[in-house]
This record gives structure tokens, C-alpha cells and sequence, in this order.
């Protein structure tokens, strides 16, 4: 009797003290809607130190903003910008910024958000956090920043999104679509959006990319260039550091180059026999993805892109998918043999 | 410790090797703090200083890294000025100094002193040199594009120290090797 009252004490006591914890963590989907294409403890032995430690690298919690004016007085219309649109409240996070800090826990049309950017596989990702928020672990998998969050300390690599080691391991993030494009697109495409200010707790050097620039692409982002840390699986179809627009779904991946993009306006194409059809964006020079259930036709003259993304005959009966652009050498590293569309090398 | 304490008052007292201690030390600071990031360009020219987080010159970003509290621009360049970081590269630029000037002291002994010199030199300054960096990298292998920054990652947290400890064991060998040479008598042979 004494041992079953104390064990109940115990549970009591274990739940009273991890219930805020867990109350705070982010939200997140079932690990049976999750596919991944190496086990979680495959991912886990990859992990090694980046150098710094835990939130050597550190995340900016309080972000502030500033108008349009103020951004152009530091940023080049050639500058890379993070973008976020959502109900109505439009944010640009400058790379410069994000490249010294690579996580942002912002909260955007009432949503908290956290604005996710990792220098070294060039791939920017947006996830609801709930009431939590996201450091940087300081550690990396396949060169990709592994963040964790500080409500459970569980581990997610950004380009996974799903949690490989802690109390969440196996469960996934819910995705928010960001856009990396140029400022000047940008703020065409969105004139009233808030920008995120250098005025960011910290002191550093934000006029300096240590890993090269983008505008023009030079230094460790030349699609050339080698990794720096080893990867679980190469692929030589596109040179390393090539960006692709990359998505994922049901357990299938594919990754289109942006000029081949370009060319064709609408490309479609079927993975494990689901169409899905990719828009280009002309503007902000990015792609729109969306399952095709019904195998529609889309005509892209027909097209309109505005603040909310695209629109014309046809785009109601499609479903958006979550993409993102990345470098060739992370995507197919943590998705070997994933679909390529567009193999040529053209720039 | 007598014989390390009468090398440095040797090394402080004479013009010569005072200056080369002295210009080694400013000197291998800067290049660490270039190498460790900390002063970079993007000056905009003049000079321009803003020291807006005292709170966290104890903060860290690292093993033996700091968090800058201030600004400092200077021509075309930028230097996010950490106190402790300047402290680390100072403290071993004079560790280095101290090596190369004591080195070049003893190298000026009587020929009939037949002990040769130990020569540890600044080699033992070099893996120091690689422990900053970008958030991921050290910026050596960055510029180089080399792909061996993961074992360099796991080697990061000792390099500062081994360093250190190399260029203290050179020093205690030169000085070891001056208490020896002064304790001789003049022109005395074998």
C-alpha cells in the first residue's frame, strides 16, 4: 500500500515538474506522418560539434524592426533577404543579419514563428514554436545547423524538421514558407514590410559575410566550392553548393534547379504517382509548389503574383506545399536519390 | 622560476629584445583576432566607436571566446572588440614574443658557449591561430575551402591551450638554458 502511494507521489511530482515544460513545447505533427530517409539514430551518430557551444551562436529573441527607409540605408537592392508573409504582416530578415545569428523567435500576425537560417547549406525555414522558443545547439548534421528548443531540449536539424534525439525525438515541425530572395524583390513585392533591425542585442560586424557573399556569389557559397564537414551520402549530379528548390512529401523528395524553372514558367511532374505542379515565381525569382490532385492545367500567362502569393484559374484546386531553397549537397544528403529536374549546369 | 624570472628581467631591460617581444606580441594579435574574426573589414572610414554591451564581456561563445561589447571602426575596418578575447591574443603574442626574443638572447651568447639554443620558435603559436573562426570554421580552412573542418571542430576546444602550454615549455627551456649560460664563467670553454 505504502509503495503504491509513494510511486503515485513520485509520478505526481515527476508530472508537476515536466508539465510546464512539456505544456510550452512546440507544436507538432505525429511521427507517422514523418518519412525519413535514414533512421534517427543514423542521424544522431552524424552529429558532430560545429566549434561553438550551445547558444555559442545566438538566437535573436526580441527582434527589432524598422521601416523600409531605414533598411535602405544599409541594404543593397543585390542583398539577400529572408522572406515571411503572413495574413497581412509581411518581414524581411536580411542574410547579414541571419548569418551571425541563423535563428530568429519572432512572432508574426499573432503566430509565433521562429525564422530559421543555416549559413552553411544556404537553406532558410520557417516553424511554428508555440509557446517555445529555438536556440542553436551549436551542433551540425551533414553541415545543417542542429537547433533545439528550450522548452524540452529535444534536437531538430533545420532541414529535417523533425526532432532526432530528446523527449519530441521523431516528430516533426510544422513548416512556415519562407522566401529567399533580394531585397529589392522583396520590398517591390511587399512596400510596407517591417524589416529586422541590426539593433539586435549583440555587437557584431553585420557589413561582413565571414563565410563569402552573395551579392556577388563569392567565397564558400561559390557552387564549386567544397563542404566543410562530411556528409551521410554524395551525389555529383549538380556541383555542391548548386541551389535547388527542394520539397518533400509522403516519404518522397525532389529538387528542381531555378533556371530550368525559369525557362518552362509550369513545370509538373509525379512522385510515387502524386502530380504536384511547380510555379515560377518571376518576381521574386522563387518556385511555388502544390499537389495536383485533380492533374490540372495551368497556364502560367495566366497567372498573378501578388502579397499573397499565386493567383489564377486553376491554383483554387491545387494544395501548397512547403519548399524551400538549399544547397545540392545538403538536400541530397539527407534525401539520396531524391528527384532532379533540371541536371544541366546552366547558371 | 629564478632562472625564468631572470631571462624575462633580461628580456625587459634590454632595448633590443624588448622591442622584438613587444613587436611580436602587438603583432601576433592582430593576425589572431583577424583569423578569430574579430577585425574584419566593412569600415566605412574614419573612426567610429560604440560600446553599447559591457553586460557581456563575460559571456561566452565558445571555448576561450568571448562576446564583443563594443564597436571599434578605424579606416576599413571593424573590430568587434572583446576584452578577453584581446586579453587571450595579447597574452599569447607576449608568450611568443617572450619565446622569439629570449631565442634571439641566447642565439647572441659567446661562441665558446657550445649549449646550443633551444629552438621551439613560433610554430608552437600556430594551432592558436586556428581555434576562432566563423560560427562553423575556423577562417583559414574557410578561405582555403578545405574540407577538414569536422576534425578540426573536435580539436577546437584544446588548441589554445596546447599553445600555451608549447610556448610556456619553450620558454622554461630558454630560460633554463640562459640561467645556464650566465652561471658559466666568462669565456670559459669545456
Amino acid at each position: 500500500m505504502s509503495r503504491g502511494v509513494l510511486t503515485l507521489s513520485l509520478i505526481l511530482l515527476w508530472s508537476a515538474v515536466s508539465f510546464p515544460a512539456w505544456a510550452a513545447a512546440p507544436p507538432t505533427i505525429p511521427d507517422a506522418e514523418v518519412s525519413l530517409a535514414h533512421s534517427l539514430a543514423a542521424y544522431r551518430q552524424t552529429v558532430r560539434s560545429g566549434g561553438p557551444g550551445k547558444d555559442g551562436i545566438p538566437a535573436i529573441d526580441r527582434p527589432h524592426l524598422e521601416s523600409v527607409a531605414e533598411a535602405d540605408t544599409w541594404l543593397e537592392p543585390g542583398d539577400r533577404v529572408i522572406g515571411l508573409y503572413r495574413d497581412g504582416e509581411a518581414r524581411a530578415y536580411p542574410q547579414r543579419i541571419l548569418v551571425w545569428h541563423e535563428i530568429v523567435n519572432d512572432v508574426v500576425a499573432g503566430e509565433p514563428l521562429s525564422v530559421t537560417y543555416c549559413p552553411l547549406t544556404g537553406s532558410a525555414l520557417g516553424f511554428r514554436r508555440g509557446d517555445s522558443t529555438f536556440g542553436v545547439s551549436g551542433r551540425l548534421v551533414n553541415s545543417n545547423l542542429v537547433m533545439y528548443d528550450r522548452a524540452t531540449d529535444s534536437e531538430w536539424p533545420q532541414l529535417l524538421g523533425v526532432a532526432i534525439s530528446g523527449p519530441l525525438a521523431g516528430r516533426g515541425l510544422n513548416a512556415e514558407r519562407l522566401i529567399w530572395t533580394t531585397w529589392g524583390a522583396w520590398k517591390a513585392r511587399h512596400p510596407e514590410t517591417r524589416v529586422l533591425s541590426r539593433d539586435t542585442g549583440y555587437v557584431r560586424n553585420y557589413r561582413r559575410d565571414p563565410y563569402g557573399g552573395y551579392n556577388p556569389v563569392s567565397g564558400y557559397y561559390r557552387r564549386d566550392s567544397r563542404p566543410l564537414f562530411p556528409v551521410m551520402a554524395r551525389d555529383d549530379r549538380l556541383s555542391p553548393k548548386a541551389m535547388v528548390l527542394a520539397f518533400r512529401d509522403a516519404g518522397s523528395a525532389a529538387a528542381i534547379r531555378l533556371p530550368a524553372l525559369r525557362e518552362a514558367g509550369v513545370l509538373t511532374l509525379t512522385l510515387d504517382e502524386r502530380p504536384y505542379v511547380i510555379l515560377h515565381d518571376p518576381e521574386l525569382d522563387t518556385g511555388w509548389v502544390y499537389r495536383n490532385p485533380e492533374g490540372r492545367t495551368i497556364d502560367h500567362a495566366s497567372l498573378t503574383f501578388g502579397p499573397e502569393g499565386v493567383r489564377g484559374p486553376g491554383i483554387d484546386a491545387l494544395e501548397p506545399i512547403s519548399a524551400f531553397q538549399v544547397m545540392w549537397f545538403a538536400w541530397v544528403a539527407f534525401q539520396p536519390g531524391s528527384m532532379l529536374i533540371g541536371e544541366g549546369e546552366a547558371p | 622560476m629564478i632562472a625564468l624570472a631572470r631571462l624575462l628581467v633580461a628580456l625587459f631591460s634590454r632595448p633590443a629584445t624588448l622591442a622584438i617581444l613587444l613587436g611580436v606580441a602587438f603583432g601576433y594579435a592582430l593576425l589572431f583576432l583577424w583569423l578569430a574574426g574579430d577585425i574584419a573589414g566593412g569600415g566605412q572610414g574614419g573612426l567610429h566607436l560604440a560600446f553599447p554591451a559591457w553586460e557581456r564581456a563575460f559571456e561566452s561563445r565558445g571555448v576561450l571566446r568571448f562576446e564583443p561589447v563594443g564597436l571599434i571602426e578605424l579606416g576599413p575596418w571593424v573590430w568587434t572588440f572583446s576584452p578577453l578575447d584581446t586579453l587571450i591574443a595579447l597574452g599569447i603574442g607576449l608568450l611568443l614574443g617572450s619565446n622569439l626574443a629570449g631565442l634571439w638572447l641566447v642565439r647572441q651568447a659567446p661562441v665558446a658557449c657550445t649549449i646550443r639554443a633551444p629552438s621551439v620558435g613560433g610554430l608552437a603559436a600556430l594551432p592558436a591561430l586556428l581555434a576562432g573562426g566563423a560560427c562553423c570554421a575556423p577562417l583559414v580552412v574557410i578561405w582555403l575551402g578545405l574540407p577538414i573542418a569536422g576534425s578540426l571542430a573536435v580539436l577546437a576546444p584544446w588548441l589554445i591551450p596546447l599553445s600555451c602550454l608549447a610556448l610556456l615549455v619553450g620558454l622554461a627551456r630558454l630560460a633554463a638554458h640562459y640561467g645556464h649560460r650566465a652561471s658559466r664563467p666568462s669565456g670559459g670553454g669545456r
